[in-house]
């Protein structure tokens, strides 16, 4: 291997031995980091489709042009892809030193010893830009150890042409109920014939399930990391989504279940079938770019006069880590740095990662940003005020609850399970998943 | 002496039914051989050694471990296998594979072997049908067969556009717990191109003389392919058969694209590799993926070695 | 045997020399087979129309139409799709094809020896040779990839094409063995026997006997490793991460993005241009399954 080279012996039976002496591996002390003198690669790690890959590869050349010493070799995949790579190298000790993280995963590696924790290497990464609610969203048991690249709320996204088109009111969304809410999204069915739904609905995605225990005043997780949730607020989640299909507003259970994981270009609020949506807000902009032909807002969840305030938080779409294997931690720190703090980032990225969770990275976008942009900015403004704080992290063992919401949540679609068992059973599976991870 | 005549003695000799004189040629012949097979086989070998065994052996280590990919493996002893037993996800995914390989195994192999034999006929236009045919074998795994199967298999694809011609509604065949699995069915056995292709070759092995030889005995046509072709095909229906099994339990791309990776909806698609590789790498269990995956290979060295057995009585060899 | 009764029976390859009688007295069932091939040919076709007229349409009609019919022509994809990446498509198709084209040679040599041995030799522990060779496929490669990783590893192999290929030249596809041994063993044994009296000894009976004769073998195997190769895209993710080594399957990867916006148009235009080759190779190499026994008279 060229930057790590272990023991050579090949023989098959050290080959078990060496899964193993490659998953520990020594970790070197990141507080006695230093910059080399001499000339230091690192390699660098994201995911995605080809614009950002041009996008960040402009970034990584304006950072080699400030440090002359240190050359970036990127490597980059699809999200599928990237993880199956990144647990891969990860597993022989071969993960590279910066990498783009989501949350999903962060606890499962930081949790296991596989990142770099950067509270450790002060003098090379300052992340005091970023409010402190969502620099918390990085830390696990109390150190740093992934600095959040851009943040979002969780926001209903509306199709104000399909309103306009069958003639319904937009309800004022800055201070709708959920009365009000459901009443537009029955109107838009009933007004179209059944041919346009109302709304797309939550029940599949752990941010829209945070947000919606949040404004029953409870969690996913505690702070230790177990899963915290009531029963009832995952069944009453559930039971949300069936009676919207029940009463038409949503589209039927096939219909969802067709549309389920398909990419965003061809899901419901694109195309059209819906008019309403709950969506990470970081999306807003890709839905706008990719159906030209409609008008799209951005608001808040509609909430009741007992709701309680800052159920919303903003979530980091994703993150910066390092490897806690790197050889070249403080270099490592040095790019993160840059990625956060340079006004050059802000401009090379745009909006591509979300919206920066600076301020300072937002006013340098601001006077760049195509009216869907704008509107995404006001939203995540918006979202800032009003936030509580941030809520404890996926914890390490559970990175699948996404995949474990949607199918418990399409066994309730087609009446296999009741959202009471399929809330008893999720809530088991997810809190043995965090257990067997110890 | 006739082609169906020769079979006949042949089959009913088998493959043991040596002369005393052969089996002594045989046994001067062997040491010749083998050294001639170390030869033969070095490549092979050196492989075995050198690449393959060792990730299985660690593998197999790894299965009796709570290996999560980013720390050291713990030995469990058998707590993995424990698991399986009380695995109600395991038991879906094992009767979703099971339902796959056994439906869709035949179907593809009788549609493959059958166009093979319409295409050996020696039809005009011969190559072009064979090509067209073997297309669909080509975009087996891109990501647009995704995209294209909810276009044809949807609640407004194609497939309801047909039936609604007889004024029959359709379900949303993709999105449907009970019929997800029967599109990825549909699949598999429209991508029969690689079997076809291998029982075409296999068919230009089998010498014209028997044919010939068996006209002039007066045997049909049908006659010709049961007592003729078949036979001589046998071994290579046997291979497609095999492998045929070894791959569909082991089918991992279609049900992945087609199902965004989550084996829905609600884990009616989900096959074994799925869920050994969600357990693997969505769930950091390796460990306990290695366990599912020697499990896997018990289940298909069994159904082989069954097929190995099976074949004694109707696999023809000419040696 | 003689070249007359080959032609008579060999229709596909001299059709004008097959006697006129047998000609109309099949006319009928010919036709009916011709209807029943064009019906199949046309399921078979569909995907592969629906993804050049999806190819040649705006993105966001792709989604909305299942039919062939094209509203607005649009070539833009292609040009696009070529370019779109961070080097133009052809470099990632010269990239496939290196590894491609070490694979089937490896392929080829390799496999067809082992299958040699398999098929004519008797030794010792034959058996469970074999039944060991056809173990090594059926642990899914999802739980082989770390150890691969790490053994890869160390030897220095990450970021190069060693890792898809050695492994070819080294025979541990076990479908193309098992193919081969299969076919040799079609071959009648008299062909060796008569080789072996004129003195040749295995090296020459391999050589000038058995690889002739399992043309169409070859064919197959060269066809699939070609195809199976330039489509897989697991291993070329996991071995390679370097973008300028990125293969075919890896690049197409890079025009979707589950959670942004992605470029179907040129995803299909550039899938349309990577099954171009696959598509050449599998034309030029079906000549090559007609050969074998049957057309080389049997002797």
């Amino acid at each position: 291997m060229r930057r790590r080279a272990r023991r050579g012996a090949l023989a098959a039976t050290a080959l078990a031995l060496s899964v193993s002496v490659a998953g520990c591996g020594i970790a070197p002390d990141p507080a006695d980091a230093e910059l080399s003198d001499e000339d230091v690669t690192l390699t660098m790690t994201w995911w995605g489709a080809d614009a950002r890959h041009q996008s960040t590869l402009d970034a990584i050349k304006l950072f080699e042009e400030e440090h002359p010493t240190i050359h970036v070799e990127p490597t980059y995949a699809d999200w599928g892809g990237y993880w199956d790579r990144l647990a891969t190298t990860a597993a022989a000790g071969d993960m590279p030193d910066v990498v783009q993280f989501d949350q999903l995963y962060l606890s499962s590696y930081a949790g296991r010893g596989a990142l770099l924790d950067l509270d450790a290497v002060p003098e090379f990464l300052d992340a005091s830009s970023l409010p402190d609610n969502v620099l918390a969203s990085g830390e696990v048991d109390g150190s740093l150890y992934a600095v959040p690249i851009g943040v979002a709320g969780n926001g209903v996204v509306v199709n104000t042409s399909l309103f306009e088109k069958y003639d319904v009111p937009v309800p004022d969304t800055d201070t709708w109920t959920w009365e009000e809410f459901d009443a537009a999204a029955q109107a838009i069915t009933e007004a179209s014939g059944g041919k346009v739904r109302g709304l797309s609905p939550f029940g599949a995605d752990s941010f829209s399930l945070e947000v919606f225990a949040r404004q029953q005043g409870d969690q996913i997780f505690d702070d230790e990391g177990d899963v915290a949730i009531d029963p009832a607020t995952v069944a009453a989640y559930w039971q949300r989504e069936l009676d919207w299909i029940e009463s038409g507003a949503a589209p039927d259970a096939a219909s969802l279940s067709e549309k389920a994981g398909v990419p965003l270009d061809q899901g419901d609020t694109v195309v059209g079938n819906t008019a309403m949506a709950f969506i990470a807000a970081g999306q807003f902009t890709a839905i706008a770019a990719a159906a030209p032909d409609f008008e799209y807002e951005v608001a808040d969840w509609p909430a009741d006069a007992d709701t309680p305030e800052g159920f919303q938080y903003p979530k980091p779409s994703m993150y910066w880590a390092a490897s806690s294997q790197s050889e070249h931690p403080a270099e490592a720190a040095l790019l993160i740095d840059f990625l956060v703090n340079d006004p050059q980032v802000a401009r090379a990225f745009g909006t591509d990662r979300g919206i920066p969770a600076s301020e300072a990275f937002q006013e340098a976008l601001e006077p760049t940003l195509d009216e869907p942009a704008k509107k995404l900015l006001d939203f995540t403004k918006l979202v800032g005020e009003r936030s509580g704080d941030a809520p404890p992290i996926t914890p390490n063992g559970a990175s699948e609850i996404e995949t474990m919401l949607s199918r418990y949540n399409q066994q309730i679609q087609f009446g296999q399970l009741s959202p009471q068992e399929a809330a008893a059973g999720f809530i088991e599976e997810l809190q043995s998943a965090v257990d067997a991870a110890g | 002496m006739s082609a169906i005549g020769e079979l006949r003695t042949l089959r009913r000799d088998g493959r043991g039914g040596l002369t005393a004189d052969q089996k002594q040629a045989l046994a001067k012949e062997r040491r010749r051989d083998s050294k001639a097979a170390a030869v033969f086989l070095a490549p092979w070998l050196l492989g075995l050694v050198g690449i393959t065994i060792g990730p299985m052996v660690a593998s197999l280590y790894l299965a009796f471990t709570d290996y999560n990919l980013l720390q050291d493996p713990n030995f469990t002893g058998l707590e993995n296998i424990q698991r399986m037993l009380g695995d109600e996800r395991l038991g879906k995914s094992l009767l979703a594979t099971l339902t796959y390989v056994v439906v869709s195994v035949p179907i593809q192999l009788a549609v493959a072997l059958g166009l093979a034999l319409l295409l050996d006929r020696g039809i005009r236009g011969l190559a072009l049908y064979r090509s067209v045919l073997y297309l669909p074998s080509l975009l087996g795994a891109s990501v647009a067969i995704a995209v294209l199967w909810r276009l044809v298999f949807g609640r407004e694809g194609l497939v309801n556009a047909f039936l609604g011609l007889f004024g029959i509604q359709g379900p949303a065949w993709v999105a449907e717990p009970d019929t997800a699995l029967g599109t990825l069915i549909v699949l598999h056995v429209w991508t029969f191109g690689a079997p076809m292709v291998i029982f075409l070759a296999g068919l230009r092995q089998i010498p014209r003389q028997y044919y010939d030889a068996a006209s002039t005995d007066g045997a049909n046509k049908w006659q010709q392919l049961r007592k003729i072709t078949l036979p001589l095909l046998s071994p290579i229906i046997f291979f497609n058969l095999v492998l045929g099994l070894i791959g569909s339990f082991q089918s991992f791309t279609q049900a992945f694209i087609v199902s965004n990776g989550s084996g829905g909806p609600a884990d009616s698609t989900l096959f074994f590799s799925l869920y050994l590789y969600q357990e693997g790498f969505a769930g950091f269990r390796m460990g306990y993926a290695s366990a599912l995956a020697w499990l896997l290979l018990i289940i298909i060295g069994a159904f082989t070695a069954l097929n190995f057995w099976a074949s004694k009585y109707w696999v023809f060899y000419d040696d | 045997m003689t070249t007359e009764t080959l032609a008579t029976t060999e229709p596909t390859t001299q059709p004008g020399k097959r006697p006129l009688v047998v000609r109309q007295r099949r006319r009928r069932p010919r036709i009916l087979a011709h209807v029943g091939l064009v019906l199949v040919a046309i399921v078979m076709l569909y995907p592969l129309l629906w993804m050049v007229t999806s190819s040649l349409r705006p993105n966001d009609e792709i989604f909305t139409s299942p039919g062939l019919l094209i509203d607005t022509f649009d070539l833009s994809h292609y040009p696009d799709g070529w370019n779109a990446l961070s080097k133009p498509f052809g470099s990632y198709l010269l990239n496939s094809a290196l590894v491609v084209l070490g694979s089937v040679v490896g392929n080829l040599v390799s496999c067809s020896m082992a299958a040699y041995a398999f098929a004519r030799l008797q030794f010792r522990a034959k058996t469970v040779a074999f039944a060991a060779m056809l173990l090594t496929i059926m642990l899914p490669v999802h739980v082989l990839i770390i150890p691969q990783y790490v053994m890869f590893a160390q030897l220095g192999w990450i970021n190069t094409y060693l890792p898809l290929i050695v492994p070819k030249l080294l025979a541990t596809d076990a479908f193309f063995v098992f193919l081969m041994v299969q076919f040799v063993r079609g071959i009648p044994r008299e062909l060796d026997e008569a080789a072996r009296i004129d003195g040749a000894g295995h090296a020459r009976i391999f050589l000038q006997v058995i690889l002739p004769l399992m043309v169409p073998a070859l064919a197959t195997t060269t066809i699939f490793t070609f195809i199976w190769t330039w489509n897989d895209f697991f291993s070329q993710l996991i071995f390679v991460t370097d973008p300028d080594l990125y293969t075919v399957p890896v690049a197409l990867r890079q025009f979707i993005d589950a959670q942004s916006q992605s470029d179907f148009g040129a995803l299909f235009a550039m899938s349309v241009v990577s099954l171009i080759p696959v598509f050449l190779v599998f034309l030029f190499g079906q000549r090559f399954l007609l050969r074998g026994i049957a057309t080389t008279g049997g002797k």
